[in-house]
């Protein structure tokens, strides 16, 4: 079956772009073992300091998402028929879109020495960071936990009802049981999220005191020229995240993000009512505010002067350069690795069809910034790596979409396999006919959704650029960045509207360009 | 004629089915309804599936009017299926969906428009060409299904528990509209069905399969009633 060979060429080029950088990493180590003494750097005392900081960030950011989440989704599940629901979901989802150099930029504009409920210098180190951790990750948490409530039969409400359970118990032997399958789930991947952020560390961490692994990598690469300490780093990340990863392996898969508009049968108190509404306006404020207060900056900001600077426009052309490249080589893999998924799973090989999904999502194990160190210091002694910027960020953007390529449209691809492959079969449709009139109808939507996130996220990511970026390879982030570290924080905000709503808008043209309109009906 | 001979399949490795090895023999005559009934995982829908091509035998023969099909492709062979459920695109409405099995690059001429509306006004879908099949009762989706099967205006009609979805008036309509078909246009239909109430509805001969055998092929009646094995009695729950 062709489709059984699809998926070699992407998973040979998934190998080499882990393996040879990881290869690099480990050669490095090898060499400084001897030259420069690696063994005292894993001694370091700075290297120990970034360690326990990376770790200790991570689950203090984990325990107030996942807290706050589930104080949030618990109102939300209650509140069934409070009038914005629908819209206020939406907006917990917008975190995945926005980047985060833009959200860092929001946190500025509320919390920062001239915001709305300025901080000063506090704003700046752990708590910076723990704000826009929490930003993006309650929300995520919120839609993540949210279907669990709805997952409880209604019948056992009623039952607690009948049994004059109160709000203890009700928690106690109805929600608790449901919840604790999925909490450590959800909670693993918010650490895990949160232990490989670096935009956020960067800019609102990055002093001596608050500077995490991958910070401290880019550091390293950037400004010490310690090729030997960033791969100690790099090495160091790596075991941490392979650690995170099993731990999550061992436990049950995380709930699907499938909310609908069903409201809990549970008797209504006056008292309750208030509360819950309370807490998703609060949750609400949260999210909403830094946005809104940087489209304000924005407004009030040196519009003209940004917007007809040619640094601005030429970051945006990188941008969208990167951003489109990014989503297309992420679909054509995904595509290829689907196929043959798909075609595994319908006779019956589900472990092979998994095994190759599994490595489509390798991303997850091996950080980003932990290839492109690899790569970095693979490639330095033989070419300008700055020279290979593009590529190089192009390509591990894509494979840092993979993952949703492969969440998004491999349900959609194997039900189309399954349900019509024998149907297809008997009417001779195949080839273009069948492309045409079966699957790009069916799957057109998940892959417009695909090319969308994947595309909208290599436009605001501030990871491998960052590394590998130079003046004449200025991404819109790069810009940004740079900006809030020269304190030009008008211009700043200014930038980051602009990349915001850059970012919206190449969301929402591929994701109606190339999803359309749905003629499906089930 | 459809004639099986020794017809044997086995499951790939890893495939768990209740049956793994089976091997059928089986006859039937243009203008008949021929049900097959048995207990769940005893191999009616593989055996459908090999007379389709969906499945390749081991060995053994398909004829039908005298002519070897059984390496053909599914697209080759003179036979159309419609199965319990998933018969129709949900994103082509009811038109389209039936002039796939007239051209699946739906290149017609005005004689298969023709055709088409003709067949959907036979089956009382004449207003319904431009519904979408979301639009549509369960019982008018497995009409369209039924369309589309008579269209191709192959020989051989093969249905995969069509009617399980459907309350008990309207199996039994389209059961009636079946045999109907099945006579004026003198195909040979084989229905797979778990309800032995559709085979008496349905055929004047029924064959029971258990562990991925014809173990008896008798006029429906008699083989509901009085049938000496005890396979058949256990399904019916007389033991």
């Amino acid at each position: 079956m062709p489709g059984f060979r699809s998926a070699y060429p992407v998973l040979a080029v998934l190998a080499l772009l882990v393996l040879a950088p990881m290869a690099g990493l480990l050669g490095v180590s090898g060499l400084a073992t001897t030259d420069s003494g690696l063994g005292s750097l894993w001694q370091s005392q700075y290297i120990r300091r970034v360690l326990f900081f990376s770790v200790w960030q991570a689950s203090l950011s984990t325990l107030l998402s996942i807290g706050f989440a589930l104080l949030v989704a618990r109102a939300f599940a209650r509140r069934g028929d409070f009038p914005l629901r629908g819209l206020l979901l939406r907006l917990f989802g917008l975190p995945l879109v926005v980047p985060a150099v833009v959200v860092v930029m929001g946190v500025v504009s509320v919390y920062g020495s001239n915001g709305w409920i300025p901080l000063g210098r506090a704003l700046y180190g752990l708590n910076g960071i723990l704000i826009a951790h929490v930003f993006f990750n309650l929300p995520l948490a919120v839609r993540l936990l949210l279907p669990v409530w709805q997952s409880i039969p209604d019948h056992h409400w009623q039952l607690g009802d009948q049994l004059g359970m109160g709000q203890w118990q009700q928690w106690k032997y109805l929600e608790w049981p449901a919840l604790r399958e999925s909490l450590p789930g959800v909670g693993l991947l918010v650490f895990m999220l949160c232990l490989t952020s670096f935009a956020v560390v960067l800019t609102l961490g990055g002093g001596p005191r608050s500077t995490t692994l991958e910070v401290a990598i880019y550091q390293s690469l950037r400004f010490d020229f310690n090729p030997s300490q960033a791969v100690v780093l790099a090495l160091l990340q790596l075991t941490l995240c392979v650690l995170v990863a099993w731990i999550s392996s061992r436990f049950h898969r995380l709930p699907n993000v499938e909310i609908t508009v069903s409201t809990l049968p549970v008797r209504k108190r006056s008292s309750n009512l208030f509360i819950n509404t309370g807490i998703i306006m609060l949750a609400a404020l949260f999210v909403g505010m830094p946005l809104l207060a940087m489209l304000v900056d924005a407004l009030n900001g040196p519009l003209r002067q940004v917007l007809s600077s040619i640094e601005l426009w030429h970051s945006a052309g990188f941008s969208l350069m990167v951003g489109l490249s990014a989503a297309s080589l992420s679909i054509v893999a995904g595509w290829a690795l689907l196929h043959t998924s798909t075609d595994l799973a319908t006779s019956s090989q589900n472990k092979r069809a998994g095994l190759i999904e599994l490595a489509g999502s390798i991303v997850y194990v091996v950080p980003p910034l932990v290839i492109g160190t690899g790569l970095f210091v693979l490639i330095a002694p033989w070419l300008n790596v700055f020279d290979w910027a593009l590529p190089i960020v192009i390509l591990v953007n894509a494979m840092m979409g993979l993952p949703f390529v492969i969440r998004t449209l491999g349900p959609a691809m194997r039900q189309s396999k399954m349900r019509y492959n024998h149907l297809c079969d008997s009417l001779a449709l195949s080839g273009w006919n069948r492309f045409k009139f079966v699957d790009w109808p069916i799957l057109r939507k998940p892959l417009g959704l695909s090319a969308a996130l994947v595309a909208a996220l290599a436009m605001g990511d501030l990871g491998v650029i960052a590394l590998f970026g130079t003046p004449d390879t200025t991404t819109l982030p790069l810009l940004l960045y740079q900006q809030l570290s020269a304190y030009r924080i008008p211009q700043a905000a200014v930038t980051a509207a602009f990349l915001l709503l850059s970012c919206l808008l190449v969301f929402w043209m591929l994701e109606t360009g190339i999803g359309g309109k749905s003629r499906v009906k089930h | 004629m459809l004639s099986i001979e020794r017809l044997a399949f086995c499951y790939p490795r890893g495939k768990k089915k209740q049956t793994d090895s089976m091997l059928f023999d089986l006859q039937a005559k243009p203008g008949e309804v021929l049900s097959l009934i048995g207990p769940s995982g005893s191999g009616k829908s593989t055996l459908l599936g090999l007379i389709a091509g969906f499945h390749q035998p081991t060995s053994g023969i398909i004829q039908v009017a005298g002519r070897e099909i059984q390496s053909l492709e599914p697209a080759e062979r003179p036979v159309t299926i419609v199965f319990q459920e998933h018969n129709l695109f949900p994103h082509l409405d009811v038109f389209t969906n039936v002039a796939l099995g007239v051209n699946p690059s739906l290149k017609l001429d005005a004689q298969q428009h023709a055709g088409i509306n003709q067949t959907l006004d036979d089956l009382g879908l004449g207003d319904f060409g431009k519904s979408m099949p979301a639009e549509l009762s369960g019982g008018q989706r497995q009409r369209v299904a039924i369309a589309r099967a008579l269209i191709r205006k192959h020989q051989i009609l093969l249905l995969d528990e069509p009617f399980a979805a459907l309350g008990p008036a309207l199996r039994q309509e389209m059961i009636e509209l079946l045999k109907a078909i099945v006579i004026e246009q003198q195909m040979i239909a084989l229905l797979v069905s778990h309800q032995p109430s559709d085979a008496l509805l349905a055929s004047e001969n029924t064959a029971f399969i258990s562990k991925g055998r014809v173990i008896s092929l008798l006029p429906t009646e008699q083989l509901l009633t009085e049938s000496p094995l005890a396979e058949v009695n256990d399904y019916l729950g007389k033991s």
